[in-house]
């Protein structure tokens, strides 16, 4: 009988330890400091595009950010209404990624997915009614509607290098790059 | 007092066992969210809003933003083919095959993940600029003193432990999910030449 006592304490350490661990584990996506949005929220404001310095030993805005990607963010802010991001696409590379502030990337889209030229999108929160975009762009350039789960998130372009030589143009294509709140 | 003795060792047992599983697997990964080819570990679902909360909170930690696993897929190697520790104290071959995707990149960071000191500012070889043979293989030298073919160096601080990243944007090759799938055999080799 006097076995039997340590047992349900052991038993009860390990139900205990579980709880714990579940608790632990769906506790740290809110409790994480440095996540990725953190991070790039205190580089600037929102609804403005800005783009990221080449990395540097040292001095990387996140962790394992590739040396040879070049990268733009806008941190929208949808609480005033859908934002507006636009960019000229130089090449089939390119991706355009949409993330909540927990770090879901919800939407991605790749240069080789768009047509070549001017890219026009607009972020509007899912369940919102999408603005009049009739007469909004040229034409023969269509306006993407990105829902955002969330009034709140990233949209970061990602311009991989191919090559040094290409990197000025890369360089250049990327500061053409916008996020603006939509407005008529 | 044995009673008291027994609740205490208790809840200090719960502690351990639920804080020390919950970091392991959140860093280590396991079978279940984690692909593992020869030194390269892959969060399968990395990036993907329907991941489990184990890939979640892992993604949280790091503090990256990766693309999902649809778009792209990323792979880290912190140990040579033969699973010793990555150190800029060793010489290493990293050979393998092209890869079906339209555009991947092999970067070295420092295990804190950032990019490592050199005169030559070169962090990483994407498959753009990488020098290949006829047959379509590379070969990347990893080491501290220049190296012919691509020379990836790796810092004048010994003792450093190194970490490598793959990535793979877009890969041509997808399973139902539409995750991208990379053949084991295309993963580079990473072989310790000499060590200091």
């Amino acid at each position: 009988m006097r076995l039997r006592i340590p047992l349900l304490f052991i038993l009860i350490a390990i139900v205990l330890g579980g709880l714990i661990h579940i608790m632990a584990v769906l506790a740290l996506p809110s409790l994480a400091p440095k996540n990725a949005f953190a991070r790039l929220k205190s580089l600037g404001e929102a609804n403005v595009m800005i783009e990221l310095p080449p990395v540097k030993p040292g001095e990387e805005t996140m962790p394992m950010q590739a040396p040879d990607v070049r990268y733009a963010f806008c941190r929208y802010d949808l609480s005033a209404g859908p934002v507006r991001l636009s960019a000229v696409v130089p090449d089939d590379l390119w991706l355009i990624a949409f993330y909540t502030p927990k770090g879901d990337n919800f939407y991605a889209v790749s240069g080789a997915d768009m047509r070549r030229g001017r890219v026009n999108m607009l972020i509007n929160e899912t369940g919102q009614p999408v603005p009049d975009l009739e007469g909004d762009a040229p034409e023969e350039e269509e306006v993407v509607v990105v829902e955002s789960p969330l009034k709140e998130g990233i949209a970061m372009i990602r311009a991989p290098l191919s090559g040094a030589s290409r990197s000025a143009r890369t360089a250049e294509a990327l500061k053409s790059a916008n996020c603006a709140p939509f407005s008529r | 007092m044995r009673t008291i003795i027994f609740v205490v060792a208790t809840f200090a047992a719960a502690l351990f066992i639920g804080t020390g599983s919950a970091w392991y697997v959140i860093d280590h990964g396991t079978p279940l969210t984690t692909e593992r080819i020869g030194p390269w570990a892959s969060w399968t679902t990395e990036g993907n809003p329907l991941a489990d909360p184990y890939t979640k909170a892992h993604l949280a930690r790091s503090g990256r933003l990766p693309l999902t696993s649809t778009a792209a897929r990323y792979f880290v190697a912190r140990t040579d083919s033969d699973g010793y520790t990555l150190s800029a104290d060793c010489e290493y071959a990293i050979s393998g095959p092209s890869i079906n995707a339209r555009w991947w990149s092999l970067a070295l960071y420092d295990d804190q993940g950032s990019v490592i000191d050199n005169p030559s500012q070169r962090y990483s070889f994407n498959s753009d600029e990488l020098l290949r043979r006829a047959d379509g293989t590379y070969r990347v030298n990893l080491s501290k003193n220049a190296r012919p073919e691509n020379w990836l160096p790796s810092g004048d601080d010994s003792g450093r432990n190194l970490v490598l990243m793959l990535r793979i944007y877009s890969p041509r090759v997808t399973d139902a999910t539409g995750t991208g799938q990379v053949l084991p055999d295309r993963l580079p080799k990473i072989e310790r030449k000499s060590c200091d």
